[in-house]
């Protein structure tokens, strides 16, 4: 090449001139959603709204999941599934199996819960910025973020209990697991806070909120919803006085309606989600969702709650169990699920009384539930123990389905108490921290 | 752009061409054979660039300087011929002999120049037309390619009609990037996607422990007419790739379709038909009124006493799996030319039916190909393909809703009963939430797919002298394709009318898929050749850019108005987008020098940029070089019955580009009450992500013997891959869960060994034999995040999975089980290997008095673990064929043994899958028409009859259906993991071909 002809040096570099424009690249943006970059830089009213609506949906998320987990270890119903042998088996821990830490059922929950607290600490961040808010609006969309983190802990620490969570998770990096007592301590406070925002937080939210907060859509009346859930932390902390005193600031009425409250919304309109509960009671074995024996066989007489169960043209079987009964808390796909509600809160306080020792007040609250539910009068011993006993009693059926049982008897430690139906069979008191947490 | 190219065009048209020459010699190349006339035979004075071609007639004349020289004449399958030419000789008739084991086959080399496989420096592995689909009709490309690569990992992963294969070139080349290596047909680069039906919205496969998607798609180099490829060259490493850059990390596969040649227009038609039929059936439990009590409850008393009292027994697996699928193929083929233009043209129609009535897939391909030449130095080629492709894959694999073919089977005893009734209504299964019965015959899954490929090129001589030549190349393609993937499940369906997903009865998904691919390349190529050194120089150097757009959507309606297929008639509507777009632009440049054919030397760079980049204007650059070394070539070789030994070593790098949209953190939208809300995705975005690297050092040598009778290649070669496009899981704490990064460290280590006999070579017998051997050892050597499963690597250890784990083989597969044999798992422990030990192929051909040939290929791959979750499954219902055997006579059935296990130790998932597989038989015979009818030979010139069979025998220790298997598609790592998949079939066919 040393004597290459002048003409085809300058043909090639011809080329190679234009080559440098056939060459370029435009950087161009995600063409599939909106970045985090942008919305942390331009936020705005639309944006934020968007994000608040992301938080309520997604708490969604795994909440199937969620609530066959606490639901099958405090033996209220089993998910059968012929496809996945690890719910009847992990789950109830059938012969040597164990509950696993890198297997679905913790770590999907567990992800989808801090995923939501993440776009809660997004709206935070992004408020700062936020130029088209009033302040009473910035409160507001404030009190809701906090209120929904500090309910998304509290659903992963009901999973790992003495295992802990991470509390310490809207910066890049998360902070250390903290004990069950921190964590509880952490969202109590949080509660605080975010009540504290949301009683400034002017009279109306800056983003609609979905049918399952009806009631509950402004900061006013959102932040009783936020006080109740106090009230449940509370009595988790075991610190019921304050029981009394929260419940005072949310929507407890031991005369109202036992459903009032806040719920999960779902729907099968497009993209929304469906209940993930909702089974056919008759549903063949193979995928099914069906009650626990236990909860037909220990219920009153005239008990009118036993039509949260259904009993099954055939019974179903499934890896040596049988039920007769199909689970029917949730008659349809569009079933909401509640969050909290009076229901609760009353045996809330009537929990509250009988550890302090207000049998009275007490016996009259559980009576409330009971009628509601056709029962007679309580007629037992007016003694903290049996009291305790109606109590928890009282929680199982009317909150059957609603993720509490495991909890209930898990926080008053009988757990022993929960039936084995194989040998081998094992209650686990709690799950272990997800594997991909790298502890 | 346009300007330059013009002028480079005009400019190249009025460069003066010296003639030359002071005598012409004149004579004929035939075959040395047969006789017969070769046309197109490519004839060089030695040391020079002059020379030209034989004609139709296989005549040639050829203007010489005074004095002795040496001409060249080579043709492709023919052995290259040097013949001293005297200084009087005016008359030269050369006699070519056919070049049997391929030893001289011309291979590409840098992006526009090739170089005989004598002179080559890396090994390339290549097949030909009569390789790939002759010995038997292979319905896609990638499933022709299985047993005939030495280096490829190929694995099909479902039986499903239509194909779906997954091919590793040399091990493990990447944790979570595009594994697959890059298709390039006539300079196109050709998408290979997998586009997932949607079927999930059915299945729900990825609601439990995995969300890798498991719809089993098909890759789309499938689409390809296996019939229309003249060869395949397949770069297996970066030594190799270096100049395909940041999309060649898995290899290149480069293919060339068929072309005319001057002389007689050839039509050729093939006809087979055959039949598909299960490979292997799993057989089920014979039950007792006791077995059915314990395991279906009452219900299954009751119903196993109907069976017994009249209502009879049924083999179900016959019944779904037991279809003998017909199979038609016609392909015809037209090509000619003279020696301005040759055409090619090509027509396919291929419809096959599966092992599952209803299921099958057809094909139907049309080709024209077209070379012409301008002037003498100007000339043009296009190729354009139209392929429409429609398959029926049915429902089957792993799900979590009961309703997979496969699921439901497994759920199925012998004593319930599923048939229709004399209206075609099916019972419910009592046991499962679909009748798979029902299912196979109401529902529909079927893709079909409009492509076009088409091509063109430009070559223009610039330059022609006796001692240097300049060429300009400019070459683009397009690859577009509309892909639709309707999937129906009427509102009768047992599960649909349940409404077990609780949408509503009834459910239609449809998958649409637009890909708009187009590359371009513009190069020049310089050849030089000094006059005193014997040495040749050629140069290369150019710029390329591709574009990738693809846009997928995916409608899921719920709640259907019965009978209706119409999206607007449902009463729900979810629908997903996905946007893709791609922009690559590349500069390159190659030097090559050839001492003599005793040495040659070549090094060369790319410099790669892509829109996919964190940093869209950075070039990473790839360099490259290698030599060989000939030592047959050299004076002091005096050993004729060696006639090749060549030494080689090259080494050279390669990118893998990442994943789309790996550096955006964004929003995924989600709905609330008719509101839309933005909730961040699970992947955190990594706006510094760059392209994976390989490094790969090559060294082997070739040894060739008695004239061509007996070749043995022999490579060695190790490939390091750093900035690994790791994704790993996040601590999900922080809300996100998946992060991709650059990291790590994965090494590869193989050899591989390719001997190729012509034990007899007689005029009545000809035995052409090859032996291919290969194996190769991954470690992961840096991991800077801790084990994790690989993608699509299982569902968690309590059932086995992959896990990439520092300083373990990438394809490990890590289980739970019990050491101390207390009956508690211990903890969680290596159990297997998905990667064989080694692999080999043996291929024999055997062809009598020119009439008779028998092909056979057989393919053993020894060791390699699958995870068999089919049996589970099938324990878990109590309906496995050997349920109630005692093998180990300790008193315990085998299912219940089994069953016991789970949760203790995930032993008994993973299982040996290796096997000894005849994958092609074919047995031809050329009808004598010359003598039995002399009459119709005049217009028939041959006439072909012939039996062939795919994959007819498979020796394996593996306890389902075939150790081929996937229930997560192909995958960069993880293979092996079966969840009761479309059972393998094995075709059998004749065949009958005449050519006019």
């Amino acid at each position: 090449m040393k004597r290459l002809p002048g003409y085809l040096s300058v043909l090639m570099l011809c080329l190679l001139a234009s080559g440098c424009d056939l060459l370029s690249i435009d950087n161009r943006p995600d063409p599939n959603g909106p970045s985090l970059e942008d919305l942390l830089q331009n936020p705005t009213r639309a944006k934020l709204a968007n994000l608040a609506i992301g938080i309520e949906s997604a708490s969604r998320f795994e909440l199937g999941i969620y609530l066959i987990d606490v639901g099958m270890i405090g033996r209220e119903y089993w998910r059968f599934s012929s496809a996945d042998p690890r719910f009847t088996g992990d789950l109830l821990g059938k012969g040597t199996a164990v509950l696993d830490n890198n297997t679905f059922y913790i770590t999907r929950p567990w992800g989808a819960r801090y995923r939501v607290v993440r776009n809660a600490y997004i709206l935070l961040e992004a408020l700062a910025n936020a130029a088209d808010l009033s302040e009473a609006e910035k409160k507001a969309l404030a009190g809701f973020a906090k209120t929904f983190i500090a309910y998304q802990l509290l659903l992963n620490l009901n999973l790992t209990y003495d295992n802990g969570i991470r509390i310490d998770v809207s910066g890049p990096e998360p902070g250390p697991i903290v004990s069950r007592d921190e964590a509880l301590r952490f969202i109590a406070n949080l509660l605080d806070e975010a009540a504290q925002d949301l009683a400034a937080g002017g009279s109306a939210f800056p983003f609609p909120l979905s049918s399952g907060f009806a009631g509950f859509d402004t900061p006013a009346a959102f932040r009783r919803f936020n006080r109740a859930l106090a009230a449940r932390v509370a009595a988790y902390r075991e610190q019921f006085d304050q029981v009394l005193t929260l419940l005072n600031e949310s929507f407890y009425d031991p005369t109202g309606d036992l459903r009032t409250g806040v719920y999960h919304s779902f729907s099968a309109a497009s993209g929304d989600l469906v209940n993930p509960l909702f089974f056919d009671p008759n549903a063949p074995a193979g995928d099914a969702l069906v009650a626990h024996p236990s909860f037909a066989a220990d219920a009153e007489p005239g008990d009118q709650r036993l039509s949260k169960v259904v009993l099954r043209d055939e019974p179903a079987s499934l890896d040596g169990l049988t039920s007769n009964y199909g689970v029917y808390v949730y008659p349809s796909a569009n079933a909401p699920i509640p969050i909290i509600r009076n229901a609760e809160l009353i045996l809330l306080a009537a929990e509250a009384h009988i550890q302090l020792g207000n049998f009275d007040t007490a016996v009259s609250l559980l009576n409330r539930i009971r009628n509601a539910a056709g029962l007679p009068d309580y007629a037992g011993p007016l003694t903290r123990e049996a009291l305790l006993d109606e109590m928890l009693h009282q929680r199982r059926y009317e909150l059957y389905g609603e993720g509490h049982r495991w909890i209930d008897l898990r926080r008053y430690n009988r757990l022993d108490a929960l039936p084995i139906d194989r040998p081998g069979d094992d209650v686990w008191r709690q799950f272990p921290i997800p594997a991909t947490e790298n502890l | 752009m346009r300007f330059p190219l013009l002028l480079c065009i005009v400019a190249g048209m009025f460069l003066a061409f010296p003639a030359w020459g002071q005598r012409l010699v004149e004579g004929t190349v035939v075959d040395a054979r047969s006789g017969a006339p070769l046309p197109g035979v490519s004839i060089v004075l030695k040391g020079t660039m002059q020379g030209t071609t034989t004609d139709v007639d296989g005549r040639f004349s050829i203007n010489l300087p005074p004095g002795p020289q040496v001409l060249i004449f080579s043709f492709v399958g023919y052995r290259t011929q040097e013949i001293a030419v005297g200084p009087e000789v005016t008359r030269l008739d050369v006699r070519l002999e056919e070049d049997v084991l391929g030893l001289e086959e011309v291979v590409v080399t840098g992006l526009a120049t090739s170089v005989r496989r004598s002179n080559l420096a890396h090994a390339v592995a290549t097949v030909n037309a009569a390789e790939l689909a002759e010995v038997t009709a292979q319905p896609t490309l990638d499933a022709a390619l299985s047993g005939k690569v030495t280096g490829a990992y190929i694995s099909a992963y479902s039986g499903a009609p239509g194909g779906g294969l997954s091919i590793k070139l040399r091990g493990i080349s990447t944790i979570n990037g595009n594994a697959q290596p890059l298709f390039v047909v006539d300079g196109v680069l050709i998408d290979n996607s997998q586009i997932q039906s949607g079927v999930d919205a059915v299945t729900n496969a990825t609601g439990g422990g995995s969300g890798v998607a498991q719809d089993n798609p098909v890759n789309r180099i499938a689409d390809l007419n296996p019939e229309d490829i003249e060869s395949i060259e397949i770069l297996k490493g970066a030594s190799a790739a270096a100049l395909y850059g940041a999309r060649a990390s898995n290899g290149v596969v480069i293919i060339r379709t068929k072309r005319g040649r001057p002389g007689q227009t050839i039509v050729r038609v093939r006809q087979e038909i055959g039949f598909n039929e299960i490979a292997k059936r799993l057989g089920t439990r014979t039950f007792t009124a006791e077995t059915a009590l314990a395991f279906f409850g009452p219900k299954g008393l009751e119903e196993f006493q109907a069976a017994l009292n009249g209502r009879g027994f049924y083999d179900y697996e016959d019944l779904l799996y037991g279809n003998r699928g017909l199979l038609y193929r016609t392909s015809l083929s037209i090509s000619g030319g003279n020696e301005r233009t040759q055409f090619f043209a090509s027509g396919l129609l291929h419809n096959e039916e599966g092992i599952v009535k209803r299921t099958g897939y057809d094909k139907y391909s049309l080709r024209l190909n077209l070379s012409h030449r301008l002037t003498d130095r100007i000339q043009l080629e296009t190729t354009t393909n139209y392929i429409r492709t429609a398959t029926r894959r049915g429902l089957t694999g792993n799900d979590n809703s009961g309703t997979t073919f496969g699921i439901s089977l497994a759920a199925t005893p012998n004593f319930v009963y599923l048939l229709p009734d004399e209206n075609g209504i099916y019972p419910d299964h009592p046991f499962n939430s679909a009748n798979p019965l029902q299912t196979a015959a109401l529902m529909k899954n079927e893709e079909s797919v409009n492509r076009f490929i088409g091509s063109g090129r430009l070559r223009v001589n610039l330059l022609q002298r006796a001692r240097q030549a300049l060429q300009f190349i400019l070459e683009g393609g397009v690859d577009y394709y509309n892909l639709e993937n309707d999937a129906r499940f009427p509102v009768e369906l047992q599960f649909e009318r349940l409404n077990v997903d609780g949408r509503g009865p009834g459910t239609l998904i449809l998958r649409q898929a637009n890909t708009f691919n187009t590359n371009w390349r513009a190069l020049f190529v310089h050849t030089w050749t000094p006059g005193t050194l014997d040495l040749t120089l050629t140069s290369q150097g150019g710029l390329t850019g591709a574009n990738f757009d693809q846009n997928q959507l995916l409608f899921v309606a719920d709640g259907l108005v019965p009978g209706q297929q119409n999206l607007d008639q449902a009463s729900t509507i979810d629908r997903e987008q996905t946007r893709q777009f791609q922009r690559d632009r590349s500069f390159f440049f190659q030097e090559e020098a050839n001492w003599a054919d005793r040495l040659i030397l070549t090094v060369g760079l790319r410099g790669d940029k892509s829109s996919i980049n964190g940093d869209v204007r950075r070039f990473f650059l790839y360099p490259k070089a290698s030599v060989a070394l000939n030592l047959h070539q050299f004076n002091f070789w005096r050993w004729p019955v060696i006639d090749q030994l060549k030494l080689r070593l090259a080494w050279g790098q390669t990118g893998n580009i990442a994943g789309f949209g790996i550096k955006y953190t964004s929003f995924d939208p989600t709905v609330i009450g008719g509101q839309a809300g933005s909730i961040i995705s699970r992947r955190r975005g990594f706006d510094r992500v760059k392209p994976e690297r390989q490094t790969e050092l090559e060294g082997g040598f070739d040894l060739s013997l008695f004239h061509g009778r007996a070749a043995l290649e022999f490579t060695l070669y190790r490939k390091v891959i750093t900035d690994l496009l790791l994704q790993r899981e996040v601590e999900p704490s922080t809300g996100f869960g998946l992060e991709t990064f650059n990291g790590g460290e994965l090494e590869n280590v193989g050899l591989e060994i390719g001997l190729s006999l012509v034990p007899v070579d007689r005029p009545g017998l000809r035995w052409i034999s090859q032996i291919r051997f290969w194996t190769n050892r991954a470690t992961v050597t840096r991991l800077p995040v801790p084990p994790f499963r690989a993608l699509g690597g299982g569902f968690g250890a309590t059932l086995g999975e992959i896990r990439i784990e520092e300083g373990q083989s990438p394809t490990q597969i890590v289980g739970i089980d019990d050491i101390d044999g207390d009956g508690r798992p211990d903890g969680v422990f290596k159990l297997g290997d998905v990667a064989p030990k080694f692999q080999l192929s043996f291929s024999n051909e055997w062809s009598i008095a020119d009439r008779l040939t028998l092909s056979v290929l057989a393919h053993w791959k020894y060791g390699g673990d699958n995870l068999n979750l089919t049996m589970l499954l099938f324990d878990l219902f109590g309906t496995t064929a050997d349920f109630d055997r005692d093998d180990d006579g300790d008193g315990i059935p085998n299912g219940i043994e089994r069953v016991n296990l789970l949760g203790v130790s995930a032993r008994p998932f993973v299982q040996n899958a290796s096997y000894f597989r005849i994958r092609e038989i074919g047995l031809y015979y050329d009808v004598p028409l010359e003598r039995l009818w002399p009459t119709l030979h005049r217009t028939v010139r041959r006439l072909r009859v012939g039996l062939s069979a795919r994959n007819p025998i498979t020796i394996t220790p593996y306890k389902s259906y075939d150790p081929e298997v996937n229930n997560f598609g192909t995958q960069p790592v993880a293979d092996g993991v079966e969840v009761t998949p479309y059972p393998a079939y094995r075709t059998f066919l004749f065949y009958l071909g005449f050519e006019l």
